[in-house]
């Protein structure tokens, strides 16, 4: 029996599901786009993205995007931006190679930090995907920098807590006890050794009989001479003894010096226990501002290093996170190819945005990018971005069209009202007012430089609800309290992995002056009690140790002294009975 | 329950139909892949209108669909596998360069691990499935075929059309 292969009376009901397929896409193609865009963005950027309205024009090869809402990565509750209205010019025949090509984008009505209602941060939470390890990675960054607290709350100077064992002269001057101990017997033996005795009692026989003798005696001349030549070798076994001991002495002496650098790091170890407010006017500065400062800088490298993982150079296969399905997500692989267009493209938007969209008479911008690419290498040309307007200038450049990228980015913004925030470490409040803010960040490699700068001239201070207990809270509002100018700027560089931060402030000055004025005198009798503390711990052992050790030197000299005099004076009497 | 009445009326459907052992296995092997592989990916298309126009148990496709798409999510891990290694492969970069910036191609998401690990097991799966299954279908029918279809069991089984039926016209 012959089996047909094909089953012809089924192309009628497939072709009918295919136009069935057909309708279902035209019916709801704008809901399935909108929804995977929402769904594709959220993942690429961390934070939730809204779209209340997406229309395709396939025959124009338009696609338009009316109430973009992106949430921040960072905030809760705040957007990243909303946009009333982007127009795509997509380009049509890439899309047949899953390519995504947009010749320009057109978006209006562009709000920055605008507050919404539920937490739109979705990596922050969750810390899945390149967003969230990214995320991950930047607090990680962001949290090796070691911000010095102001123990000032209470302007308590404690000193209870200094232990004699952790005192290292105590057993330094043990060591030299010991060591002096050793070289006394060291010395003895030597001395010894050098049998002095028989020489001098020779030596005066000797001398006894030059004195009765005749002078043609010839014996008794030369045992005169004999005896001369003794004392001198005794008298050389006694120098080089001499030198030895000289040297034992030295070395003690250096051990007695020693005590005292102990002591000196007895001194420092003691005050390391103290709570002593510091006075040093730029630490002073990184304790109040850094933890403001470092925030932004993290969001910037957040943005710079999400941008390095969509946007990497070279053109080697590169994995990403797959589409999220019931089924596991998997990793998605590009391909590359020189002289093919990149997988994305944007090769230039026109933007224009709203700065104080809150106030009576918002301020306008327009701003435009160009180049923004998932494969840099193949579009070969850097991502530019500018923006600018009366209190506004902005720029970004990131070139990761070679093997090390480069990313650039600034933004200088007038006229913001910053939020008052509190002043780590004192129950202060500052409110900036309305200042200039600065944000700059260079990362060449794996070396940042950054920026990040606040200048008012409307600051106001106010006091918190904890402030009557605060001395120092008190001294810093008597002295930051007048002064309306502020200019903070905090640097960044280096290494990424471990960049140098440098903080400082008009305040600095002004707080230390004050701090010093006022705290130096508790300062300097807190240290005082601190050093007679130590010395009353250490005065009990050393005082013995150097008494012992000056008496084993004085012996040590007085012992070789003697003997050589003996021998000299010896040696003399016999030079005047030798002809 | 219902879902296992129906696995159960489509798996002795299937085994007593009129359609050749090979035709059933055929239809499973080709459901397999629906199973296996992610469902909604531009290949599967071409496997459901292969299993529509073919000369294949449709009965057997629904019901290898339904019997791999669990074993396709327990694999998962496998086939992510099989795909990572497949893909970042130096000696397949060329071909999977090639393959990514042809027109239509990259529409398959062949450059999915997932995707691509799972259709290449179902693909070397297919010829030893195709003939176990032919003769298991065989063996089946010459021995304790006959039997099962004068089983009480069986004829339950059937008679739960009904409760397809007034599934079907319930409110």
């Amino acid at each position: 029996m012959k089996i047909k292969i094909f089953r012809w009376r089924a192309v009628g009901p497939l072709l009918v599901l295919f136009v069935i397929g057909c309708l279902l896409w035209w019916v709801f193609a704008d809901t399935i786009l909108r929804r995977e865009s929402q769904k594709v963005g959220t993942q690429l950027l961390g934070a939730k993205v809204e779209i209340q309205d997406l229309h395709l024009d396939l025959k124009r090869g338009d696609v338009t995007i009316r109430g973009l809402t992106i949430a921040s990565p960072h905030e809760a509750f705040k957007n990243l931006l909303q946009a009333d209205e982007l127009v795509a010019d997509i380009d049509m025949i890439p899309l047949t190679e899953k390519k995504l090509v947009v010749d320009r984008i057109v978006a209006k009505g562009l709000r920055f930090g605008t507050p919404r209602t539920t937490d739109g941060r979705v990596a922050a939470k969750s810390g899945d995907g390149i967003a969230g390890r990214v995320l991950a990675e930047t607090r990680e960054w962001a949290s090796q920098f070691q911000i010095p607290v102001l123990q000032l709350a209470t302007g308590k100077i404690n000193i209870d807590s200094l232990d004699p064992r952790r005192l290292s002269t105590i057993p330094a001057a043990a060591a030299l006890s010991a060591q002096a101990d050793s070289s006394r017997r060291a010395w003895q033996a030597a001395y010894d050794s050098l049998r002095l005795g028989p020489t001098l009692d020779s030596a005066s026989a000797a001398l006894e009989r030059l004195r009765h003798a005749r002078a043609t005696d010839l014996a008794a001349l030369n045992d005169g001479r004999q005896a001369i030549n003794r004392l001198k070798r005794a008298r050389d076994r006694v120098t080089a003894l001499d030198r030895s001991v000289k040297s034992g002495i030295t070395q003690l002496q250096t051990g007695l010096a020693g005590l005292d650098s102990t002591r000196r790091r007895d001194y420092a170890f003691a005050r390391s226990l103290l709570k002593l407010p510091s006075l040093d006017a730029p630490e002073i500065g990184a304790a109040l501002f850094a933890p403001g400062a470092i925030k932004p800088f993290e969001r910037a490298l957040y943005c710079a290093q999400l941008a390095r993982r969509y946007m990497p150079p070279g053109l080697l296969p590169r994995a990403t996170t797959g589409p999220s399905r019931v089924r596991r997500a998997g990793e998605d692989v590009r391909f590359p190819k020189e002289r093919a267009l990149p997988a994305f493209l944007l090769r230039s938007a026109e933007l224009s945005f709203l700065l104080h969209p809150t106030s009576d008479q918002p301020q306008q911008y327009a701003g435009r990018l160009t180049g923004l690419t998932s494969e840099p290498a193949l579009y070969g040309r850097p991502t530019t971005f500018r923006a600018s307007g009366p209190q506004l200038a902005a720029g970004a450049l990131l070139d990761h069209v070679r093997g090390i990228p480069v990313d650039t980015g600034g933004a200088t913004v007038g006229g913001i009202t910053l939020p008052a925030f509190q002043v780590p470490g004192v129950p202060l409040r500052l409110d900036p007012g309305a200042a200039t803010t600065q944000l700059g960040l260079t990362l060449n490699g794996d070396t940042i430089h950054a920026l990040f700068a606040i200048r008012s001239t409307h600051a106001r201070w106010m006091r918190d609800s904890g402030f009557a207990n605060s001395t120092i809270g008190d001294l810093i509002w008597q002295a930051v309290s007048g002064i309306s100018n502020l200019d903070v700027e905090a640097r960044l560089s280096g290494a990424l992995h471990h960049p140098d931060l440098a903080v400082r402030s008009n305040l600095d000055q002004a707080v230390a002056s004050r701090l010093r004025a006022v705290l130096g005198e508790q300062v300097a009798a807190a240290e005082k009690q601190m050093r007679d503390r130590v010395d009353a711990l250490i005065n009990d052992k050393v005082g013995p140790v150097r008494a012992h050790v000056n008496e084993v030197q004085t012996q040590g000299q007085a012992q070789i002294a003697q003997q050589r005099a003996r021998l000299d004076d010896l040696q003399k009497q016999l030079e005047q009975r030798l002809p | 329950m219902f879902a296992l009445i129906k696995l159960i009326q489509s798996l002795f459907g299937a085994l007593h139909s009129e359609g050749t052992p090979g035709q059933l296995a055929a239809g499973i092997v080709l459901g397999s892949f629906l199973g296996l592989t992610p469902l909604f990916n531009l290949h599967n298309i071409f496997i459901f209108a292969a299993l529509v126009l073919l000369n294949v148990s449709f009965a057997g496709g629904m019901l290898g669909w339904v019997l791999f798409v669990p074993i396709g999510f327990l694999l998962d891990p496998l086939f992510d596998w099989i795909g990572h290694h497949l893909l970042l492969a130096e000696s397949l970069r060329d071909f999977w360069t090639s393959l990514y910036n042809t027109p239509i191609v990259p529409l398959t998401n062949f450059n999915n691990t997932v995707v691509l690990g799972s259709f290449v097991f179902a693909l070397l799966l297919a010829v030893p499935l195709f003939f176990v299954l032919r003769w298991a279908v065989a063996r089946y029918r010459m021995t304790v075929g006959e039997r099962v279809r004068q089983s009480k069991f069986y004829r339950a089984v059937t008679a739960s059309k009904v409760y397809n039926v007034y599934k079907m016209f319930r409110p």
